[in-house]
């Protein structure tokens, strides 16, 4: 008898269950754990009515949109891209705009937000996707100062260092959103539709390609994977969400200014993803709230409060490489 | 089936390949051997469309691939096993696999093959649910193997897969690419170790600073003098080998 049949039983099995989704126990802690999740997150504005408090909630929601999209980039495809906070200004800069001057709706300037977003990353991404590492990073980075840069100096378009100020209160379907509890619910939507998304792409094929591409590109490649096709892709799917979270910063705050947009929120969002989890969908978001309550809860400290950001970050660097919840670490 | 002519290949200006021609016929085992640096990975990789060529051409079943992205390359039926293994580390033996057959669009015949594949070679079924990372150089290089297969290639080109291994698995390493052979896989090998490699392969090319310095049958060329003396030591009597 060869040695392989012994073992061959065993495999089959784990084949066929590989080709049904998921065993129906995890299934159903899946459904489970959602259907949590998303009952506490219904019912948080009845129980918690402050409105500092519904005002952190809507930030937390801004930046779990902005983390979940900067992981695809991060997490899946290994990319460390510097620049999300440029696409997240796009995204609320053009929805100002349009909403002030041209008098568009909330929904077709969100839209119109997130389109211009990703025909901006396709910019980047193109020539960016042909470089690694580094130079990669720089690019981005140059893209991020670039476009804060614009936003500071065009004042006729962009108001300048003052910003846009007045963005008028969004209608959905008619309805107008004007109190936390209502941008709550709205905000809770819009994360509703980037988590539901970004699943359906990581479970899908471009998931693994992008997976393969950040473990060995090289491989990725012998195994007819069109790596430069997968990482624009990975990139112009993150940007658009951040633009919709950056749509939704702007009718929420109802001003945008450059310095909503600086290097260092693109960093804050890397620290929020690497702390929470790279690679795992939904661990960004342990970051997201983490770094949040960390920084309001020192906010008497005021800039020293950045030594705590950044010692949590060290000591789960040190402890946890993979981040709380991650599936992934970055390679020695 | 492989049809290369007057290849020029490089990285920017640094020229590597300088009109490199060879041939693998259908069902042939053909051996690349030469020397650290002489072009042999950068010749692999011109074929398999990781680097692009600047002349000549390279043919595939009568068709011109020299322009073919690599993606397009590994649809044609060529499999590239790099150098250095590079499994996916953090995925498990059978997610390895399964990315093989990234281009596949049958998944019964992708879960027959991988059973194929993990009885073909026992301790990967052994260790399928395990990460690669995890698994012995030779294990990883047999992996590396494996997942080259699964895309189904007429052609399979293999970059110096006894690299870094134990005698003992170099000779289990050639077995199976003998057995791969037999199977009636095209198969284009890259060797440093030039003695064992002329064993196994029907024919063989030697390159040097990027040219082909000679080729021949494979037995001859392990009884030429060049040969004893370049690349296998002294000059023996090979007969007296084992």
């Amino acid at each position: 008898m060869p040695e392989g049949t012994v073992h061959e039983a065993e495999v089959h099995a784990v084949l066929s269950a590989r080709s049904k989704p998921r065993s129906n126990g995890t299934i159903k802690k899946k459904v489970v754990g959602l259907s949590a999740a998303l009952v506490i997150a219904l019912v948080l504005p009845q129980v918690v009515t402050n409105t500092y408090w519904l005002g952190l909630l809507n930030f937390l929601i801004i930046y779990s949109i902005l983390c979940l999209s900067l992981n695809l980039i991060l997490g899946f495809t290994g990319l460390l891209s510097l620049g999300h906070a440029a696409f997240y200004g796009i995204g609320a800069y053009t929805t100002a705009i349009l909403m002030t001057r041209y008098h568009v709706g909330f929904l077709p300037a969100m839209l119109a937000s997130a389109m211009l977003a990703l025909v901006f990353s396709l910019f980047l991404g193109i020539p960016a996707s042909k470089v690694r590492g580094d130079y990669f990073t720089l690019l981005t980075i140059a893209f991020g100062e670039i476009f804060r840069l614009i936003a500071q100096a065009w004042i006729g378009f962009t108001g300048g260092a003052m910003g846009i100020v007045g963005i008028p209160i969004p209608k959905v379907f008619g309805m107008p959103i004007r109190t936390e509890t209502q941008f709550y619910y709205l905000g809770l939507i819009l994360l509703a539709i980037t988590f539901v998304c970004l699943t359906i792409i990581v479970q899908s094929r471009i998931g693994r390609a992008l997976i393969a591409i950040r473990e060995d590109e090289l491989a990725a490649k012998s195994m007819g994977i069109n790596t430069p096709w997968y990482i624009i892709m990975a990139f112009t799917i993150g940007s658009f969400f951040a633009a919709v979270a950056g749509s939704f910063l702007a009718v929420y705050q109802t001003t945008v200014t450059p310095s909503n947009f600086r290097l260092e929120e693109s960093c804050l969002m890397i620290i929020m993803v690497i702390v929470g989890g790279m690679g795992n969908l939904w661990a960004p978001l342990a970051g997201v709230l983490i770094m949040t309550l960390a920084t309001e809860m020192f906010r008497s400290l005021a800039e020293y409060r950045m030594l705590i950001i950044g010692g949590i970050m060290m000591l789960v660097l040190l402890f946890r490489p993979q981040g709380i919840f991650g599936s992934s670490a970055f390679k020695d | 089936m492989l049809k290369v002519e007057s290849l020029v290949a490089g990285y920017g200006n640094i020229k590597v390949l300088h009109q490199i021609s060879i041939e693998v016929g259908k069902g042939e085992l053909v051996a690349v051997l030469g020397a650290n640096g002489a072009g042999k990975t950068t010749l692999l990789k011109t074929i398999s469309g990781l680097i692009k060529a600047s002349a000549g051409t390279v043919r595939f079943d009568n068709a011109d691939i020299t322009r073919y992205p690599a993606e397009k390359i590994v649809g044609a039926g060529i499999s590239h096993v790099p150098e250095g293994r590079n499994v996916f580390a953090r995925s498990t033996v059978l997610v390895n696999l399964e990315m093989g057959a990234f281009l596949r669009q049958d998944k019964a015949g992708v879960k027959n093959d991988i059973e194929k594949y993990l009885a073909m070679f026992p301790i990967l079924g052994e260790r399928h649910a395990q990460l690669a990372g995890t698994l012995s150089g030779g294990e990883q290089q047999m992996l590396a193997i494996a997942r080259g297969l699964m895309s189904r290639p007429k052609l399979l080109l293999l970059d110096e897969p006894s690299m870094g291994l134990a005698p003992f698995l170099v000779n289990e390493i050639m077995k199976i690419i003998k057995e791969l052979h037999r199977e009636g896989i095209s198969i284009l090998l890259i060797e440093q170790n030039v003695h064992k490699a002329l064993k196994v392969t029907q024919r063989a090319y030697v390159m040097e600073l990027g040219q082909i310095r000679r080729h021949g049958k494979s037995m001859e060329l392990l009884e030429s003098d060049v040969i004893q003396k370049s690349y296998l030591g002294e000059k023996q009597n090979p007969k007296r080998r084992a």
